[in-house]
This record gives C-alpha cells, structure tokens and sequence, in this order.
C-alpha cells in the first residue's frame, strides 16, 4: 500500500499558511518603516499623515497576528505544542530579560536602555526554542 | 504510554509517510509517537484506531509507573 502524495493536505496547507505569514510580516515590517521614517522624511510630522502611518500599522500587524494564528491551526498537533511549548519559553525568557535590561539604566551599568532591543531576545529565543525542541522529540 | 505502532504499521507494510498521510500528521508525529517521545492526543489516538481498525486499547497501554484503565 503506499498512500503517500507528492504534497498531503497538511503540507499544503502549512505552506499556504506560512506564505500567508510571510507576506503578512513583510507588510507589518514596511508599516513600521513608514511609521518610524516617514514623519521626518516625508511628511514632517504631519499629525494627520503619522495618524493614518499609526492605523495602517495596526492594520498590519493584526493581519500578522491573524496570520499566524490560522499557521497555528492548521499545523499538527506535534508542531502546534512545539511552537506552543516555544512561545511559554519567549515569554519567560523575554520578562526576565526585560526586567534586567530595564534597570540597568537605574544602577549605571548603561547610559540608557531601547525597548525595541527586546524584539531581538524574543526572536532569537523563539527560533531557538522551536528548533531545540522540535530536535529533542523527532530526532531518528 | 506505550504503543505498537511500529509493529502493526510494519505488519501492514506501511512506511512513516503513509500513516501519516492517512491521519493528517506530519512523518515526524510518527516517529515520536513510535518513539514514545510524544503522546497523541485522544481524538488523534482514536484516528489511529480506526485506521488500523482495531480498538484504541489495542494499541495504546500505560508505560510502567503509570496507572492503567
């Protein structure tokens, strides 16, 4: 018996998500790009112009999360707990972080702290996460 | 838990692909489960049940230590 297709429905679906996610992240990148650069580049800091920036950025990242969410749905029960099981790590990792990063300012071990700097702890843990954990239980 | 999978999938001639394709799951769900790395899910134990079309408790035991039905 061989049951096997070139490409199950799962694995369909799972791409067709996961380019639905990229395209959706791309967009959200570029908003914030337009949100950070264009009220000094282009429309000085116009208050009508950085409001219309400002929703079209939330727009954006709530089609990303949107995105993501229905990636969630339409893994396997073993990637969803994986990236499940990843995201309680980021979120542990990034408050802890968080915390520590926050108060060296306050004890004069930096002149000061970015909050967007946090971005980078969260991706790196989460990528970090799902990979070691996906590893740990389908290893041959 | 412990299971048999390998063995009634091997009595089928069945590869990892295969099963997996049949319930939905990625190949390597398989593996972990076969492995005893990863316990399915109820609806996804019962899946596999019918797939092999045998009961669930056939297939399915408490490893040593855990308690039984």
């Amino acid at each position: 018996m061989n049951v096997s297709k070139d490409s199950s429905n799962l694995e369909r679906g799972i791409k067709r998500s996961t380019r639905e996610v990229f395209i959706s992240t791309a967009t959200w990148v570029a908003s914030t790009a337009l949100l950070t650069f264009g009220p000094q580049k282009w429309w000085d800091y116009d208050g009508l112009a950085t409001g219309f920036a400002i929703g079209v950025n939330l727009l954006a990242g709530a089609m990303m999360l949107f995105a993501f969410f229905r990636l969630l749905k339409r893994m396997d029960e073993l990637q969803r707990q994986t990236h499940l099981e990843a995201m309680a790590l980021t979120l542990g990792v990034t408050m802890i972080f968080t915390v520590i990063y926050g108060s060296l300012p306050t004890v004069h071990l930096l002149s000061e702290s970015h909050p967007t700097n946090t971005l980078f702890v969260m991706g790196i843990t989460y990528i970090l996460s799902v990979a070691g954990l996906w590893a740990a239980r389908t290893s041959e | 838990m412990k299971n048999k999978l390998k063995v009634l999938r091997a009595e089928r001639d069945w590869t990892q692909a295969d099963l997996a394709c049949q319930l939905d799951v990625t190949r390597q769900t398989i593996n972990a489960i076969e492995k005893g790395k990863y316990d399915p899910s109820l609806p996804l134990a019962f899946k596999i049940a019918e797939v092999f079309g045998i009961p669930i408790e056939q297939i399915f035991s408490p490893a040593n230590g855990e308690s039984g039905p």
